[in-house]
């Protein structure tokens, strides 16, 4: 670049010294603008909310960017970088990541579980393998209990950081509740497949082996670390006369049979109580063993925990829900369920987890008949294992934000640290355990957020502050509808175990992704570089850093921070330089 | 000069028709002009365009009043339009019609042909199949009876213009050529 | 390579023969076909040009005047309406000396809504600092477009490129085209003294103070007065080059004249034939044709109508108020005459209506009886 650094003056005598249009003769890089600047701009991506979200810590908007790009390939590596089991994710995930997405206030959130489902299953279709991390290896060998998603999650972090992982898993086969996932919601091939892609990896899956059992902990004095994710087993109980009658079918129990082939006579009528997602599985499951369903929730919809689309799905399958009412007996005849007696419910003042607290109304207690009664009330650890070293509390191992519990080297994660119940949240657990562990024996520190808060294996640079809508410059979206997903009709569903929901093809995940406003995230749209009034704003050296300010010549205006549509460039007090 | 005014409805290829001519008879070596009757068109609306065709440069560039020729796309604009207006003693009047020039009433100044140019373009499968396109086919009848242009000339000038099933657009120049019926032939 | 093509299709094969790199347009009737064929010459790559689609004719000139600024060869066509609302950068494009080409479809000025033509549209930017070129024959327009560029490259002044609406625009006619190779020879890529640099930047279109203003304007009128010349030389140039040549302005048949007809656009050619039917008949008449506007060309016209006894010009335009433009410019041009003819205006063929040999010869009827003009102009062929 020419330099010109000399400010002159100019007085023209004549027209034939001037310029013929209105233009500086001389250059006007001697004037360094960038001399007043009160603000100064930065690029620096924040957090998009997905991301912020995400119990299981994915970069879902990098992922929604390489997909937007046709990267398929990219953006699933990008997505199993943290979370090796996007298809079984993409399929049962709650999303909490689509209910804060910007994106709803102009058309709909984007289907983030849709994309995940796509990538995961483009990936199939392509035979792409986990990729591989070239690491040293490590000697240290590290003991996993349980093969559910916090467990197989730990071991596929660990391992990938070259660890040597043992997992030993009490049931049959590894996958832990994601076993009892109904074939309807999520095909056992995507389960197995995700599963076996961990172990080709080099994990090795120990099945029988049940802690207190074909174990003990003192066993595993060889391991340089455990980590506990023996899960929630132990179904709540309903504590209601009548509750050890036959035909009284807790239902983890009940989905476990099914789930294993076995046959389960439930007679015609089926009463399912509870209302998160175990009793919509049950309750469609029953339907689809051709009984007559009907779910018994003591709260009202709105407080319903399972996730609103099967809350959906199970009603258009032709369950009924009867909210506020709850069971005070299991009526039995011969030893046999013949009913239920049950009473209204109120809804009172808040409790604990912010829900109302469900009242029984004096007086209104009723009959009803049922064949068979399924509670779904959620499960508790079964912690009895455990020596008192390893402190539990309220049914929970007690683990700090490392996940370390009161006995190193054992961590613990998953529902039967946390109590999150959900997939995602599990494979978030498991990760951080991993995280942790890896730290723990190479005596680093690095940070750990609250246990609440999600963890990245590959975290990019950004600033912890959530990009909301209000952030955007919206007049650069349009509103986009959200594609609505293939649904098997609902006739067609109660009669078979296919799956429900049909995915997106490649068009509509393309367009999709598309749609995603890339909150805090820099695509390269150019707008700083267009808009700079001062051509301040300079192509960076690389992909990392697509973009650098000249700050001899950013004058502060601001207008490359008011025309990022993304709010991907921060705009700082200028005094807080003066030092640097 | 000749002047030629070409009657028609709106997309069934007038203006196209008085290009197509224009280009032919200035392959033969001579001056050409044509344009549509300035203005708006819409689908099925009567339309008109123009081709004239001289020796020397044309230099005149008003629209055309006295005609030396017409040729009619669509007969029932017979009902609509006066086609006859300003045109010149012993001029051509082509309809695109199915039947015999005799069933046309006009003065006996004026020579009345007919080509059955729908059928034409039906059999050579000319456009879609609820609008056949008529008008290559009503120029080979032109060409015909006035000799403006050679059919050779003319098969070439529509080879070059049209997009779509050129071969098919030649064959019903050609047929037209042959089917033509003039008043009183 | 001889074609038939439309006047609208001769400006944009015009733009696309002198290479032009940057199309910034907003379509309208009638110029609508001359960006659909840049367009689909952009699209098919047979032309290496950005075709910048944009929301209105002001943002097509604002376009044009950005790539101009950077260095591009910039091109845009409009009409009518079009043109008046792109108005403020059009002025914009001349102060900044950026030699734009803009090729304007003659159209009449609504209300009452009209597509037709008439030359009120361009006639108003007449002092906006833009060459101005009126045209008779599609030969003429492709011809025109291509010099255009080369004149306004000289003298760094933006041009117009102008046909009346139909009567060129969609009339079809024989139009050789050159060789790419040989336009190339003629028009050398577009190198300007200043341009919009990152590498190097300047202020542009800063604020000027009146210790400098008027310089910058003295500089634009001296290079309007450039372009007489500088057009005459790439007229000439191109004759050499392509067999034919245009002139400023044209005369035909004007040597013993004692009547000429001023004329502009196509009614040229109408006239031309009413000429030589009136020769035939005996009266001695003669036609100039004004192809430059702007600059307007006063010694010239000033030199060839001096010897004639009357002069009768036809304005498809009129300044309400005042008369016809383009007598307005002969009679002022006629002022420093020796000898100043009598100069006749007659406003015809407005808002399209057509003007046909009978126009003219009524025009000429009227001259010939008169000794002089009762009134500053005559209307044509009004419903009285």
């Amino acid at each position: 670049m020419k330099k010109e650094t000399e400010a002159r003056v100019i007085v023209f005598t004549s027209e034939a010294e001037m310029p013929m249009m209105p233009a500086s003769v001389a250059s006007t890089l001697y004037n360094k603008t960038g001399s007043w600047r009160y603000m100064r701009p930065l690029y620096k991506n924040q957090t998009p909310p997905c991301n912020a979200a995400c119990p299981a810590g994915e970069d879902i908007v990098m992922h929604l960017q390489l997909t937007a790009q046709g990267r398929y390939a990219e953006a699933w590596e990008t997505l199993v970088r943290e979370n090796p089991f996007p298809g079984v994710c993409g399929r049962v995930c709650p999303h909490p990541c689509e209910s804060e997405c910007n994106r709803e206030y102009l058309g709909g959130a984007i289907a983030i579980h849709c994309q995940e489902r796509f990538l995961a299953d483009y990936a199939a279709a392509h035979h792409l393998s986990l990729p591989t991390t070239n690491v040293p290896q490590r000697e240290e060998q590290i003991a996993v209990i349980g093969a559910g998603p916090a467990g197989l999650s730990c071991a596929y972090h660990l391992r990938r950081m070259g660890y040597q992982v043992t997992v030993f898993e009490a049931g049959e086969k590894p996958g832990g509740m994601m076993r009892l996932i109904p074939e309807y919601r999520l095909p056992k091939e995507v389960l197995e497949r995700e599963i076996a892609a961990i172990i080709a990896l080099g994990v090795e899956v120990k099945t029988g082996m049940r802690l207190g059992v074909d174990l003990a902990l003192k066993d595993l004095q060889g391991y340089a670390a455990v980590f506990l994710a023996i899960g929630q087993s132990v179904s709540r109980r309903l504590d209601v006369p009548g509750e050890d009658a036959v035909g009284v079918l807790h239902g983890i129990d009940f989905l476990a049979r099914v789930e294993r082939g076995q046959k389960v006579d439930l007679g015609k009528k089926v009463a399912v109580i509870g209302g998160g997602n175990t009793a919509m599985d049950a309750a469609r499951t029953a339907r689809r063993l051709g009984a007559d369903v009907t779910i018994l929730y003591r709260r009202s919809r709105a407080e319903m925990p399972a996730i609103d689309e099967e809350v959906h799905e199970t009603l258009d399958e032709g369950v009924k829900i009867e909210f506020l009412r709850a069971p005070v007996a299991v009526l039995t005849a011969n030893g046999r369920v013949r009913g239920l007696r049950l009473t209204r419910i109120e809804l009172g003042a808040p409790d604990a987890s912010g829900r109302r607290r469900p009242v029984p109304v004096a007086g209104s207690e009723y009959e009803l008949e049922f064949d068979t009664v399924i509670p779904a009330l959620g499960q508790v650890a079964d912690l009895t294992f455990l020596s008192a070293e390893v402190q539990t509390e309220r049914g929970r191992i007690i683990t700090d934000e490392k996940t370390a519990t009161t006995r190193l080297p054992i961590f613990a994660g998953g529902d039967a640290a946390t109590g999150f119940g959900t997939v995602t949240a599990a494979v978030g657990s498991g990760k951080r355990a991993a995280l942790a562990i890896d730290s723990f024996l190479r005596g680093v520190e690095r940070p750990f957020p609250d246990l609440a808060q999600n963890v990245q294996v590959a975290p990019r640079p950004h600033d912890p502050n959530v990009v909301r809508f209000e952030d955007l410059n919206t007049a650069y979206f349009e509103e986009i509808p959200r594609p609505p997903q293939d649904q098997r009709p609902a006739a067609q569903r109660v009669t078979t175990f296919q799956e429900v929901n049909l995915g997106y093809g490649e068009d509509v995940a393309l367009a999709e992704a598309r749609r995603c406003f890339s909150c805090g995230t820099c695509n390269e749209c150019d707008n700083c570089l267009i808009f700079c009034p001062d051509v301040a704003v300079l192509r960076g050296p690389s992909d990392d850093e697509p973009f650098v300010f000249n700050y001899d010549y950013c004058k502060g205006c601001g207008i490359c921070v008011s025309e990022c549509p993304r709010r991907a460039i921060l705009f700082a007090e200028e005094i807080k330089f003066n030092d640097q | 000069m000749i002047e030629i005014r070409i009657h028609g409805r709106g997309g069934q290829g007038a203006v196209i028709a008085s290009e197509v001519l224009a280009d032919a008879v200035f392959q033969e070596g001579k001056y050409v002009q044509s344009f549509p009757a300035f203005g708006v068109e819409r689908r099925g609306a009567p339309v008109t365009a123009f081709t004239r065709i001289n020796d020397k440069p044309i230099r005149i560039r008003t629209q055309i009043y006295t005609p030396d020729h017409i040729m009619v796309l669509d007969p029932t604009l017979l009902e609509v339009v006066d086609v006859t207006a300003g045109l010149k003693d012993g001029a051509w009047i082509l309809i695109n019609s199915a039947k015999p020039p005799h069933t046309f009433t006009f003065p006996d100044r004026y020579r009345v042909a007919t080509v059955d140019a729908n059928a034409i373009a039906v059999k050579y499968h000319l456009g879609p199949r609820n609008a056949p396109i008529i008008n290559t086919a009503i120029l080979g009848a032109f060409a015909r009876l006035t000799g403006i242009v050679s059919l050779e000339t003319l098969c070439n000038a529509v080879r070059a213009a049209v997009p779509i099933n050129p071969e098919g657009n030649v064959a019903a120049v050609k047929e037209a050529y042959e089917q033509v019926i003039g008043d009183g032939q | 390579m001889r074609k038939v093509v439309t006047g609208n299709y001769a400006v944009s094969w015009g733009a696309k023969l002198a290479r032009a790199q940057v199309i910034a347009a907003y379509p309208i009737t009638p110029q609508t076909s001359i960006i659909e064929k840049l367009a689909s010459f952009c699209a098919n790559g047979e032309m290496d040009a950005r075709f910048i689609k944009v929301e209105s004719e002001h943002s097509a000139m604002a376009a044009c005047i950005g790539a101009s600024a950077v260095g591009a060869r910039a091109f845009t066509a409009t009409s009518g309406q079009g043109l008046l609302l792109m108005h403020e950068v059009v002025h914009w494009a001349a102060g900044a000396r950026l030699p734009i080409v803009m090729g304007v479809v003659n159209r009449a000025i609504a209300p009452g809504w009209s597509i037709w033509t008439e030359q009120n549209d361009t006639l108003s930017q007449r002092d906006t600092g833009w060459i101005q070129f009126y045209c008779e024959t599609n030969q003429e327009v492709l011809d025109t477009t291509i010099q255009a560029f080369k004149i306004a490259e000289k003298v760094f002044l933006p041009a117009m490129i102008v046909l009346d609406a139909f009567v060129l625009s969609h009339t079809s006619e024989a139009v050789d085209i050159p060789e790419q190779a040989e336009v190339d020879a003629f028009l050398p890529p577009y190198r300007p003294p200043l341009k919009l640099d990152p590498e190097d930047p300047r202020a542009f279109g800063a604020l000027v103070l009146p210790g400098e203003y008027m310089e910058l304007r003295y500089k634009m009128q001296k290079a309007m007065e450039q372009a007489l010349s500088v057009a005459e030389e790439v007229d000439r140039e191109w004759g050499e080059r392509f067999g034919r040549s245009w002139g400023l302005v044209e005369p035909y048949r004007l040597d013993d004249a004692e009547l000429a007809l001023v004329t502009s656009g196509t009614v040229t050619g109408t006239s031309r034939e009413v000429v030589d039917a009136l020769r035939e008949e005996g009266v001695k008449i003669g036609l100039l044709k004004v192809r430059l506007f702007r600059p307007f060309p006063h010694q010239i016209i000033r030199e060839m109508l001096a010897g004639v006894r009357k002069v009768a010009v036809i304005d498809r335009n009129i300044s309400f108020g005042d008369s016809g433009v383009f007598a307005q410019e002969v009679r002022a041009a006629l002022y420093h005459a020796d000898k100043r003819p009598p100069v006749f205006d007659f406003v015809a063929g407005l808002g399209g209506r057509d003007i046909v040999p009978e126009t003219i010869r009524e025009i000429v009827d009227y001259t010939v009886t008169h000794d002089a003009p009762t009134e500053e102009f005559t209307w044509v062929g009004v419903k009285i």
